[in-house]
């Protein structure tokens, strides 16, 4: 009954929920604070994510006559909920380690697909020729950066795996602890196709440029955000803000997981996430322009496919020689 | 409308009248498959205002007020060809210092209109840091032009028989201040999207029209130039002060939107060499004839060089204040048609790209 409870926590009020979605909303505010500083603007304060989303919260949810009501108002309700509970199976090294009865790295790789799939439903739903382009390139995109990141979680889970004496591991404390004692993966050459791979990987998954295809606005107008309005449009946003604390949280436990514990470990843990979205999501963003979806296809399938192929050849190559 | 989920249908589309890519109302339903674009239709009259109908109500000093208000970012060429058009009626010979003021006052208009449409192609393409580092730059041409004429864009220098603004000794020094700050950041900019990859492979074989197509539909300005076209107004039909300049004008082959857009960079380049020269021989004496001249009856036509291409003007006058008729083709209207060649093959993230690289001018259009 505690572990009930525990878990219950976890996913609505830490790590996941309340917490997550704070942090999120403020990973954004900083985002885009820092955004506009790098091209000479002033920007928004930093709590201007949270007053989106209140006011957002009392507007009244437009439904598009031509919409499937019910698609068009369970998929950000879907995809929230998904990344809820996501965030509460991302570990915090030193702080937390998620209950292994909510589930494994496997159940994390399904649920980090759910977004991509309530923006689909979502522009296909809303009956608007720009949500069905949205739909169509955010398809692409997915079957181009779904196959790298399993691979890539595949490596770490040999090399983890192997090195504890079973094959391959789809714990994410596991692979956490072991970091904390051997060092950070980031640092191993063995995984470096892997980070490389992993570092094409998160921006088409955060959906920022130059992978914002699906959305992007000079385009197709948000293509499947375009007819959504109020509360519904918040969750989206609310989606959005937690997806960015998984994805990096994600990359932090798989790479580069501190080695302290106590309130050291999750102020480090804290630096690193920041760090991460201002070098890895804002300073990307603002200094590259967009792929065409035919050429982010292309790419997705000639480099960082090619790289996750060669860090799990890399794991079991490593593995064979050493035994 | 429809909006069909499945890729291999037919599905129409529709870009505009209001769509954030586009600066001004225009309507294109485009057919997509896919992502492919399989037909354009284009439609105008968003923006009427009537202005063609109201010149024939003012008198013709109005109307030099007036036709600067048709576009904002060609506002000095349209005022510019109005009066050019009432001096050959009138057989006015402009002072030189009047001729060389209206080349000054022309060349920074072409400036500023270029970079801003060079920068939005960056934005279009997602390059925000590009796309605010072109438009700081361009922000020195704008100080230039509200510290010289007092406006940021409607410079109000044109009159019949010259011009209405005259530069001292300062106000030189501090044009040939800010061209030396903007001629590196040009070059710079110049440099930037010749090599970046961002912009190169949204932009390179993207919206070609082959040069005989140009010609067919009869291309003007930079779009003909990126085509191979060698063609512009300040060279094969001097006017103002360009018979006394160095005009060189930049030919590409390629025809696509990084040709047109490195058009315009050049030509922002020359336009500051030109500005130097000019500052440089001003010679003195008189800005304007002093008195509004009468205008008598009669027909002409001018033309010039706006930013967009060959700007022409037909006057008809029968001797009283008010004309009888004035008519404007725009180079915009040319470079319409040539939308239809530069969509065959294109793909939807295309669209906004390549509308931008013909620097549509709406409001002249349709006035």
């Amino acid at each position: 009954m505690t572990s009930q409870i525990a878990t219950l926590l976890a996913v609505l009020l830490f790590p996941g929920g309340l917490f997550a979605l704070v942090l999120g909303l403020a990973l954004k505010g900083a985002d885009r604070r820092v955004a506009a500083r790098l091209q000479g603007r002033v920007g928004p304060p930093l709590i201007q994510p949270f007053f989106d989303l209140i006011k957002l919260g009392f507007k009244r949810t437009m439904v598009p006559t031509e919409a499937s009501e019910t698609v068009f108002l369970a998929a950000p309700l879907v995809g929230s909920v998904a990344m809820l509970i996501s965030a509460a199976l991302i570990p915090i090294a030193g702080v937390y380690a998620p209950d292994t009865e909510l589930g494994n790295l496997l159940v994390l790789l399904y649920l980090l697909a759910v977004p991509g799939i309530c923006l689909m439903l979502a522009g296909s739903a809303s009956g608007s020729p720009y949500g069905a382009i949205g739909f169509s390139r955010e398809m692409a995109l997915m079957l181009a950066y779904e196959g790298p990141i399993v691979l890539i979680v595949a490596a770490v889970g040999m090399r983890t795996g192997m090195a504890e004496g079973h094959w391959v591991t789809f714990s994410l404390t596991e692979i956490v602890r072991y970091q904390q004692v051997h060092g950070w993966f980031l640092f191993d050459p063995i995984m470096w196709p892997a980070v490389a791979a992993f570092a094409f990987f998160y921006p088409a998954n955060l959906g920022i440029v130059p992978f914002d295809i699906p959305e992007a606005e000079t385009e197709v107008l948000e293509g499947p955000l375009l007819e959504y309005s109020g509360p519904a449009l918040g969750l989206f946003k609310v989606m959005s803000a937690l997806k960015a604390v998984v994805v990096l949280g994600l990359g932090i436990a798989l790479f580069l997981p501190l080695p302290f514990t106590g309130p050291l470990a999750f102020v480090g843990w804290l630096v690193e996430i920041v760090v991460l979205m201002l070098v890895g999501v804002t300073a990307l963003r603002v200094s590259a322009g967009r792929m065409r979806i035919d050429q982010a296809f292309v790419f997705f399938l000639k480099w960082p496919l090619l790289l996750a192929i060669a860090s799990v050849a890399a794991v079991a190559l490593a593995a064979g020689g050493a035994s | 409308m429809t909006a069909d989920p499945q890729l291999s249908k037919v599905s129409t589309i529709p870009v505009g009248p209001l769509h954030v890519a586009l600066e001004e109302p225009m309507y294109f339903r485009i057919d997509v498959d896919g992502e492919d674009v399989t037909g354009v239709d284009i439609n105008a009259g968003h923006v009427h205002r009537g202005v063609e109908y109201l010149t024939m109500k003012r008198t013709m000093t109005q109307n030099v007020v007036l036709t600067e208000r048709i576009c904002s970012l060609c506002s000095n060429s349209h005022p510019e060809t109005f009066v050019m058009a009432a001096e050959v009626i009138a057989g006015i010979t402009i002072p030189d210092r009047a001729a060389y003021l209206r080349v000054v006052a022309a060349e920074v208009k072409r400036v500023a209109s270029h970079l801003f449409n060079v920068a939005i192609l960056a934005h279009l393409t997602g390059y925000e840091m590009l796309f605010m580092h072109v438009m700081q730059v361009r922000e020195v041409a704008q100080d230039l032009k509200e510290t010289v004429f007092g406006n940021r864009m409607d410079l109000a220098a044109m009159c019949i028989g010259g011009v209405r603004y005259n530069l001292d000794a300062e106000m030189t020094a501090y044009m040939l201040g800010a061209l030396d700050k903007l001629e590196p950041e040009v070059q710079s900019i110049i440099k930037t999207y010749k090599t970046n990859g961002s912009i190169l492979r949204r932009t390179r074989g993207v919206g070609v029209i082959a040069k005989d197509e140009a010609i067919a539909v009869g291309c003007v300005g930079p779009v003909a130039r990126a085509a191979g076209i060698d063609y512009d107004v300040r060279v094969v039909a001097p006017y103002a002060a360009y018979d006394k300049l160095r005009v060189p004008v930049p030919v590409m082959k390629d025809g696509d939107v990084w040709s047109r857009a490195m058009v315009r960079l050049y030509e922002v380049a020359h336009s500051i060499q030109i500005l130097r020269e000019c500052l440089k021989d001003m010679p003195g004496g008189a800005i304007n004839l002093g008195e509004r001249p009468d205008i008598p009856a009669g027909r002409a036509v001018a033309k010039c060089e706006a930013p967009r291409g060959e700007l022409i003007y037909y006057l008809k006058t029968n001797g009283e204040e008010i004309p009888e008729r004035v008519k404007w083709r725009v180079p915009s209207f040319m470079n319409w048609d040539a939308l239809h060649f530069m969509f065959k093959g294109a793909k939807i993230a295309d669209i906004a790209i390549i509308v931008n690289s013909i620097d549509p001018c709406v409001s002249c259009t349709e006035r």
